[in-house]
C-alpha cells in the first residue's frame, strides 16, 4: 500500500475540512470497511510496478490493492500513468520491475491472452472497436466460448437496448456513444472477474455518461472492478476506494465515503 | 457467379459463332485464359486469406505456390520418396497441399514473432531463399534454372476419385480429354474439361476457406486485423490463431501451384517461387478486393482479360490483331503526326505494353477503388452480392 508515496499527502493547509476529513489517507482508508490488514489476500496486488515506454519511465513504482467484491477508483490527472497501469496489469505493456499478482499468482513475464483467460476483462480507452465486424459479432467475438456466446448477446442488448437496434451495423458505422457502449457491453459480457475500466466517460454526451454509469454500476455490484476515471462524480459515486496517482507512483489513497469531489484533497491532484 | 462460369464457355462459344465473333474474340478473354484465372485467383484467395484477413502482408506467399507446384512435377517424375510417377493426382494435390502447409507452419512460427512490414520482409526472405535453392538444386531437373517438365508420365493429370475411371477426368491444354455427346448435345474440348476439372477443385477450397472465414475462427482473424492487442486481452492467443490462418493458407496456396503443374505440365523458379509471383497476388487482391476472399478471383479476371485484351498474344483475340486486322489500309497508313502513321502508332502503344496499362489501371483502382471491386460492389449494394443481388431483384419484381 502506498499511504506514504506522496511526500505531503493530505498535509496540505488548505484542505477544507467541511468537505474532506483531514484524516490521513491511511486513517481515511481503515475507517469505514475492513483495513488491508484485516481482509483476506487481494484479488488484485501491484508491488513496485515500475514502467516503460522505451526511455520514458512512466511508473515509478506503484502500489495498489484490489479486494474481491470493490470498485477501485484510480485518478489522476492526464499522462500520470493511470492507463499504463492498466497495460502493466494485462501484460500489455509489460513492467519491468515489480509484481502484480492475481490471486496470489504472478502475471509479469505471462502473454496477455494468459492474463485475460485467467478472468481480466479491459474496457479500453479509446473504445478499441473491431471496426469492420458487426454489433452482434463484436459481441460474440468478446467471448471465446462460442457456448456462452447467446446469452452474451442477451446480456449485452439488455444493458444497452440501443445496441439491439444496431446489431446488424458496422461498429465502426456506430455514433461515439454507441460505441462506447459497445466497448463497455463487450467486457461484461467476457464473464470475468475483475474488469479493468478505462476512462469510460470519456467525450460522452450527459446522457450517455448516466448510461455508463449506471451499467457500472450495475456491473459493480457482482464485479471486481479497478476504474480509471477523470469525471469525478462519476468515479466517486461507482467506486468504494481510490488511488490517486502523481507523476506516475501512488500519492493518495482511501475511501469514497471520506471524500466529495469538490474537496481539496482530491481536486489538487486532478486540476490542471 | 458460379453459374456465370460454368455457363461461360458455351455463352463464348455461341457468341464467337455468330455475327460478332469477330468483336467477340477480340474482346472476350479465351477460356484457356480462365483455366489461368482460376489456378491463380485460388492462389490470390489464399493470399488474401492470410493478408486481407489478418493484415499481414505475406509477400513470400510463392514460397507456398511454388512448393505445391514442384511437389507435383517432381511427384509425376518418380522423384518424390516412395511414390511412383503413376500416382493419382489427386493424391499427388493433396501432398502438394499438405507439404506447402508444413512450410507455412515451419515459416510462420519465425515469421509471426515480428508483424507490420517486418513480417512482409521476413516471409519475402524465406521464399527469395527457396527461389535460390530451387534454381540451383540439380536434384530437381538436369536444368534447374529452367525448371522442371513432367516426363515421368505422358497421360494428362486426372481430377476426379481416384480408382473410378468414369468419374475421372484428364486435364491439360494438349494431354486433357475431351467429351463428345454430354446429355446428348455438349461436346467440350479438351481446355473446356480442364476449364470445369479445375474449376471445381477451385470451388470446393473456394468453400472451405469461406465457411473458415464465417466461422468464430474467421471472426477472431478480423478482430486481429482489426486491433490485435484488444484480440490478445479478451484472451485470444494471436499467435496461434495467425499461425493457424497461415498454415491453411499455405495449404490452399499449395494446391493452386498443383493445378498450375496439372494444367501447364511444367513450372520454372520463376513461375514458382520468386517474389514477383505473390506481387501480383497482391495486385489483383488490391483489384478484385482486399478482405473478401472472392474479390481476388475477380481482380484475376479483370487483370488477366484487360492483360489479353491489350496483348499481341491471343490466337487471334486481343485488340492489336482486331485493329490490324480491321482497319482500312488507308487509315493505317494515314499519317498521325510527324512521320507517325496510325499501323505505327498501333504498334508502338500497344504492341507488348500490356503491363504498362494494366499498371496504370492498378495506381487508378488504389486512388479511385481503394476497397477493390468486390469490395465496392458489397459497400454499394450493402452486403454480400449473393444476399443484395436476390434481395434486389426481389425488391424489383414487388415494385
Amino acid at each position: 500500500m502506498s499511504s506514504d508515496a506522496g511526500p505531503d499527502s493530505n498535509s496540505d493547509a488548505s484542505v477544507d475540512p467541511s468537505q474532506d476529513t483531514g484524516e490521513s489517507a491511511a486513517d481515511q482508508s481503515s475507517g469505514d470497511g475492513p483495513s488491508s490488514e484485516e481482509r483476506d489476500e487481494p484479488l488484485l496486488s501491484l508491488s513496485g510496478v515500475e514502467t516503460y515506454y522505451g526511455d520514458s519511465h512512466v511508473l515509478e513504482g506503484v502500489d495498489l490493492d484490489v479486494y474481491e467484491g470493490e470498485v477501485v477508483a484510480l485518478m489522476g490527472r492526464n499522462g500520470v500513468g493511470k492507463t499504463t497501469t492498466l497495460r502493466s496489469v494485462l501484460q500489455l505493456t509489460p513492467p519491468r520491475e515489480g509484481s502484480v499478482r492475481y490471486r496470489g499468482e504472478e502475471l509479469v513475464g505471462r502473454d496477455t491472452h494468459e492474463v485475460a483467460a485467467r478472468g481480466l476483462g479491459w474496457i479500453p480507452e479509446d473504445r478499441r472497436m473491431f471496426g469492420q465486424l458487426t454489433v452482434e459479432e463484436n459481441v460474440r467475438v468478446a467471448v471465446p466460448d462460442a457456448d456462452d456466446a447467446d446469452a452474451a448477446l442477451e446480456l449485452a442488448f439488455e444493458t444497452f437496448p440501443d445496441l439491439r437496434e444496431r446489431r446488424e451495423a458496422k461498429a465502426g458505422d456506430l455514433s461515439g456513444g454507441q460505441q462506447q457502449m459497445l466497448s463497455i457491453a463487450r467486457g461484461l459480457v467476457g464473464d470475468n472477474d475483475l474488469l479493468l475500466v478505462d476512462e469510460p466517460s470519456e467525450g460522452l454526451a450527459p446522457l450517455i455518461v448516466e448510461a455508463v454509469a449506471e451499467a457500472l454500476t450495475e456491473a459493480a455490484s457482482d464485479t471486481t472492478m479497478l476504474l480509471v476515471e477523470q469525471n469525478l462524480p462519476l468515479a466517486l459515486d461507482v467506486a468504494d476506494r481510490f488511488y490517486v496517482l502523481d507523476h506516475g507512483t501512488v500519492v493518495d489513497e482511501g475511501d469514497t465515503d471520506a471524500v466529495s469531489a469538490e474537496g481539496e484533497r482530491l481536486r489538487r491532484y486532478l486540476s490542471a | 457467379m458460379v453459374l456465370a462460369f460454368a455457363l461461360y464457355p458455351g455463352v463464348y462459344a455461341l457468341l464467337a459463332d455468330s455475327g460478332l465473333s469477330t468483336e467477340v474474340v477480340a474482346v472476350l478473354p479465351r477460356i484457356e485464359t480462365l483455366v489461368v484465372v482460376l489456378f491463380f485467383g485460388l492462389f490470390a484467395m489464399s493470399f488474401d486469406f492470410i493478408s486481407g484477413y489478418t493484415g499481414y502482408l505475406s509477400f513470400g506467399h510463392a514460397a507456398f505456390y511454388g512448393t505445391g507446384a514442384y511437389v507435383v512435377a517432381l511427384g509425376a517424375n518418380g522423384k518424390l520418396p516412395a511414390l511412383g510417377p503413376e500416382t493419382p493426382f489427386m493424391l499427388l494435390l493433396v501432398l502438394a497441399g499438405v507439404a506447402a502447409a508444413v512450410l507455412a507452419l515451419a515459416i510462420g512460427s519465425v515469421s509471426f514473432r515480428l508483424s507490420g512490414v517486418y513480417f512482409a520482409m521476413i516471409t519475402l526472405g524465406f521464399s527469395q531463399v527457396l527461389y535460390v535453392f530451387v534454381r540451383d538444386w540439380d536434384f530437381v531437373s538436369s536444368a534447374p534454372r529452367d525448371g522442371v517438365a513432367v516426363t515421368g508420365t505422358l497421360e494428362g493429370f486426372r481430377i476426379g476419385v481416384p480408382g473410378v475411371d468414369g468419374l475421372n477426368v484428364a486435364i491439360g491444354q494438349l494431354t486433357g480429354d475431351s467429351i463428345e455427346g454430354l446429355f446428348g448435345f455438349i461436346n467440350l474440348s479438351p481446355t473446356e474439361v480442364s476449364f470445369y476439372a479445375i474449376g471445381a477443385v477451385v470451388l470446393v477450397c473456394y468453400l472451405a476457406m469461406q465457411r473458415l472465414v464465417h466461422s468464430p475462427f474467421g471472426r477472431t482473424l478480423i478482430a486481429i486485423r482489426e486491433n490485435e492487442e484488444r484480440a490478445r486481452a479478451i484472451g485470444y492467443n494471436t499467435y496461434a490463431y495467425k499461425l493457424g490462418a497461415f498454415v491453411a493458407s499455405g495449404f490452399f496456396a499449395g494446391i493452386a501451384g498443383a493445378l498450375f503443374v496439372g494444367f501447364r505440365r511444367s513450372v520454372t523458379p520463376e513461375n514458382g517461387f520468386y517474389f514477383l509471383v505473390a506481387g501480383d497476388a497482391l495486385l489483383v487482391s488490391i483489384i478484385g478486393g482486399f478482405g473478401t476472399l472472392a474479390g481476388p478471383l475477380y481482380g484475376e479476371l479483370f487483370d488477366a482479360s484487360v492483360r489479353e485484351f491489350l496483348s499481341k498474344e491471343g490466337g487471334g483475340g486481343g485488340l492489336l490483331p482486331y485493329l490490324r486486322a480491321n482497319v482500312g489500309d488507308a487509315t493505317l497508313a494515314t499519317e498521325l503526326y510527324n512521320g507517325l502513321t496510325v499501323a505505327e502508332a498501333i504498334d508502338t502503344f500497344l504492341n507488348g505494353h500490356a503491363a504498362l496499362y494494366v499498371g496504370l489501371l492498378f495506381v487508378l483502382f488504389v486512388l479511385y477503388v481503394p476497397n477493390g471491386l468486390l469490395g465496392t460492389a458489397r459497400d454499394r449494394m450493402d452486403g454480400t452480392l449473393a444476399k443484395a443481388v436476390p434481395r434486389r431483384v426481389r425488391r424489383w419484381f414487388d415494385g
